[in-house]
């Protein structure tokens, strides 16, 4: 037991994992048809290279990753692309099951830069629930040094247990994918987490872990308790680190992996298979063959319960993902993605509606199992006060949104509900703040160019005066006198604002050369157009006045 | 949407908070041995109180919800009402007349809860508004502690609907000890005014009894943790430490520690009082703040001030410290750099 550095609050919600641990991991029958969204990751969604009717394999590309952050799609069964539309690829299955793999790679000796490349062929993205691309995880040591990779395998949500039977049943594969990933991200350290109510992963990963080479894998198991695998928690509980607020445990030099991640790297790479089938953990009173399941993408939830022996009269709700984190779905005509890791077909007794909610008594309950240490109860006051700057102050983008909160309140209020919404909020008003300023940015580029081609007319106007004219009145002299001062100033102020505008540019190109510049690069030509009118201006100020003009 | 499912986790699993109600009932639970104990040594007067009070808490909540069109059926049974009632009538002199609670209770359930926005909104402690307001107005009726009696006084109608003549009141009273101990005069020492048995008999060991009463309470409502260790624990700490520094400092004038802490309402505002949620501050680090002013208070009152108890105003004064206490004792949460700590928004 390793419980030495632990992360303050949390909660202890009936675990019900009995009811999927108990059944071997089988697959699911093939699908007639399967539904693939574009969008199955975090960033943009990918862009379809098929056209309808075309005949795919299981593991063909169907849709390739578009911009930085985004995902690779392949066919999951063999057959016929029906349909195309804006957010999905609907494929029809010929039976046969034909795969079309990449060649197997020795990770040893290929390198790294292979390997990524095959990560993002193969379309692999975090399995734990967020989905970001793992060839871009994978990059994050262009940035920072990554001294452990940490296996995530604390699974503490109530009712799930893919990554359970997963590790009984991979625990060697796991371990390899591990040791890929340790290789690309240059990890000296190994670590899983995993928590005390999984005895069997924790047996089987004993036995993995003797002959799991180049790096010592270390196995660390914690006590069980909920949320031990949000992944600041887990760092801090394992390695006693503190991940800084709105940072990433790469920023204390550790990466995080879920093992069915690890599992599907190592499949990709060894096997050259990519991402097309997952582990789901089928489970809930409602349905009588709960387990987990090998399931192709884009199955469909429903027949996916109704193989399951779905209930229907008993069923209440879907739920995807944990009963603290998941969402309820509202169709059962939807799609398992790469980020499907449970389905809860609940019936109304094990999960009734929320009670009415009543005031807040400020009992501090929530206080106490926040494991960010947050005043949930103060978020709340502020949070349906639409106080926006107090709730900066009490950290709301600090919130993990694990729930715990909600669940001990007394007063039934859905606390996290309005985290998610303020948080929401505020994101919309950064972003339209954001674009007001670029308008304006761009509205004074306008004006700055306007103004200087009008000065540089009116220059040419007078050069041409000058020549016709012999000498300039005495009261159009003095006028000029004041204005060649006011010139001046406002030619070395436009100077200074170009090369501020410079150094800003430069400096934020450096810190982060993924940033958009274009608004920074619209503010200097801005400061540059000034510049060059008031530039004309004040030649043709000291052209028209040469006797004035000191050098 | 999703966290729906977190609450409805809850209701399969025993060991969780219960809902707000049951907290409101675990506290009324709490204050039967105290109030039995009172009853025991002061007459039923005490129990007459509790009644009264909370008939009236009841009462005038649902008019009030009415007139606010909010849910009247449903906001009862938070049972919150009943609470500030017993709460107000045990701190009553006993077989107090019932206008005078009517009075204390009006002041505590409209103008300092309802008028505020109802439960979880009141910056100010309810009980303790109707306590001040009446202590402030009626000194006279709010001074009347009788000596320990047998269980039924023979005035104890005659009290209850006012209909006593003034002449006869008096008679009834008796002073606190605390009270007794304050008026003792610049010139006499503590122990010659302990020699002069100032009390009638039985009534130091009767207050006495009745504080071990609210502590035992008080345990209970720690052990069902319906409330946190912070704020008693800060506030009898503070009370303890100052008033040994002032015993320390000259035993022939300042009342001991223990004197403090068993006498009057020090133990029951410890547990039953401070401990209010709604007008308490808010983070751990407030409330150990928010305890030890109560108690700092207590002292500085009863010592200096022109009340013989504190636990009222002490209370008050320190709600009204609550917006601050909360806004400069924010905890760091996890990750957040040192320096962030009492930020300004």
């Amino acid at each position: 037991m390793s419980n030495a550095f632990d992360f303050p609050g949390g909660i202890h919600p009936p675990e019900r994992k009995q009811r999927s641990n108990q059944a071997a991991l089988i697959n699911a029958p093939l699908p007639g048809r399967v539904t693939l969204p574009l969008q199955q990751h975090s960033g943009q969604p990918a862009t379809p290279c098929v056209a309808p009717g075309d005949t795919v394999k299981v593991g063909s590309v169907i849709a390739k990753r578009e911009g930085m952050i985004s995902s690779n799609l392949h066919a999951s069964i063999s057959g016929t692309v029906s349909e195309i539309n804006a957010t999905q690829i609907i494929i029809d299955s010929d039976g046969q099951d034909e795969w079309l793999r990449l060649p197997s790679l020795d990770w040893q000796r290929v390198e790294p830069n292979a390997l990524l490349e095959r990560l993002n062929e193969s379309g692999i993205v975090g399995l734990g629930g967020a989905g970001f691309p793992t060839h871009i995880k994978a990059r994050v040591v262009e940035q920072h040094d990554i001294h452990t990779l940490l296996i995530n395998a604390a699974e503490c949500e109530p009712y799930i247990t893919a990554d359970d039977i997963t590790l009984r049943h991979y625990a060697n594969d796991v371990l390899e994918g591990a040791q890929i990933s340790a290789k690309l991200c240059g990890a000296q350290h190994i670590v899983i987490g995993i928590e005390d109510n999984k005895p069997e992963a924790i047996e089987a990963l004993r036995q993995a872990i003797q002959n799991s080479h180049p790096i010592t894998v270390e196995l660390k198991v914690i006590s069980t308790r909920y949320p031990s695998g949000g992944e600041h928690q887990l760092i801090k509980k394992l390695l006693d680190l503190t991940v800084p607020s709105g940072g990433l445990p790469a920023d204390v030099g550790v990466l995080c992996h879920n093992p069915g991640t690890l599992l599907a790297i190592l499949h990709a790479v060894r096997d050259g298979q990519p991402l097309v089938s997952r582990v789901v953990t089928l489970t809930g009173e409602a349905i009588s063959q709960p387990g987990n399941r090998w399931v192709r993408l884009g199955t469909s939830v429903k027949a996916l319960l109704e193989q399951a022996g779905l209930n229907q009269p008993m069923l209440n709700q879907v739920i995807q993902g944990g009963p603290m984190m998941g969402a309820p779905l509202l169709t059962l005509d939807t799609p398992v993605t790469k980020l499907t890791n449970c389905l809860i077909a609940a019936t109304i007794v094990e999960l009734p509606p929320a009670p009415e909610e009543s005031p807040c008594i400020r009992c501090g309950e929530c206080e106490s199992v926040c494991p960010v240490s947050l005043l949930p109860q103060q978020l709340h006051w502020y949070a349906r006060a639409n106080d926006d700057a107090k709730m900066a102050h009490y950290h709301l983008f600090d919130c993990i949104e694990c729930g715990a909160c909600s669940y001990v309140c007394p007063s039934h209020i859905p606390l996290v509900d309005d985290y998610r919404e303020a948080k929401s909020r505020i994101r919309l008003q950064r972003i339209e703040t954001v674009k007001a300023e670029h308008a304006k940015h761009r509205f004074e580029f306008r004006q700055a160019r306007l103004a200087r081609e009008e000065a540089e007319k009116q220059a040419r106007k007078e050069a041409r005066k000058s020549q016709q004219r012999q000498t300039p009145t005495s009261a159009a002299a003095s006028s000029e006198k004041v204005d060649l001062r006011g010139l001046r100033i406002a030619h070395a102020a436009a100077k200074a604002s170009v090369k501020k505008a410079e150094k800003t540019l430069a400096r934020v190109a450096q810190e982060d050369p993924k940033q958009p510049l274009d608004d920074l690069e619209m503010q200097l030509a801005t400061a540059q157009e000034n510049l060059r009118a008031t530039e004309v201006q004040l030649t043709q100020a000291r052209e028209q006045q040469p006797s004035k003009e000191s050098p | 949407m999703s966290m729906m499912h977190a609450a409805q986790v809850t209701s399969a699993n025993a060991t969780i908070v219960p809902p707000t109600a049951h907290l409101m009932r675990w506290v009324i639970v709490a204050t039967l041995p105290g109030i039995a104990t009172m009853s025991y040594f002061f007459g039923l007067g005490v129990l007459s109180n509790v009644m009264l009070a909370a008939a009236f808490g009841l009462g005038l909540e649902a008019a009030i919800l009415r007139l606010r069109n909010r849910p009247v059926q449903v906001t009862l049974n938070d049972s919150s009402a009943l609470l500030t009632g017993v709460l107000l009538g045990v701190s009553l002199p006993p077989a107090s007349p019932w206008w005078l609670i009517g009075v204390g209770m009006i002041a505590a359930i409209i103008v300092a809860k309802q008028l505020y926005g109802g439960l979880g909104h009141n910056p100010f402690n309810p009980a303790m508004v109707g306590y001040a307001l009446l202590l402030v107005s009626f000194p006279t009726y709010m001074t009347l502690w009788p000596p320990p009696q047998e269980l039924l006084p023979e005035s104890l109608w005659a009290q209850i609907t006012g209909t006593l003549p003034a002449g006869q009141l008096d008679g009834l009273s008796g002073a606190t000890p605390l009270d007794a101990f304050k008026h003792k005069g610049e010139a006499v020492l503590a122990s010659e005014f302990w020699a002069t048995h100032p009390l009638p008999e039985d009534t130091l060991s009767a207050w006495r009894w009745v504080a071990l009463a609210w502590l035992a309470g008080g345990v209970l409502l720690l052990a069902k943790r319906i409330i946190s260790w912070h704020i008693p624990a800060a506030m009898l700490g503070s009370l303890v430490v100052l008033a040994t520094l002032f015993y320390l400092s000259d035993p022939s004038h300042f009342a001991s520690p223990l004197f403090h802490l068993l006498t009057g309402a020090t133990l029951f505002g410890a547990f039953f009082i401070a401990t209010d949620p709604v007008s308490a501050a808010t983070s751990r680090r407030g409330k150990l703040l928010y305890g030890a002013g109560i108690g700092a208070l207590i002292i500085i009152i009863r010592t200096f001030g022109g009340y013989p108890d504190a636990v009222a105003f002490a209370v008050l004064l320190m709600n009204l410290c609550v917006p601050l206490l909360d806004l400069y004792s924010v905890p760091r949460p996890t990750g957040q750099p040192k320096s962030s700590r009492g930020e300004q928004p």
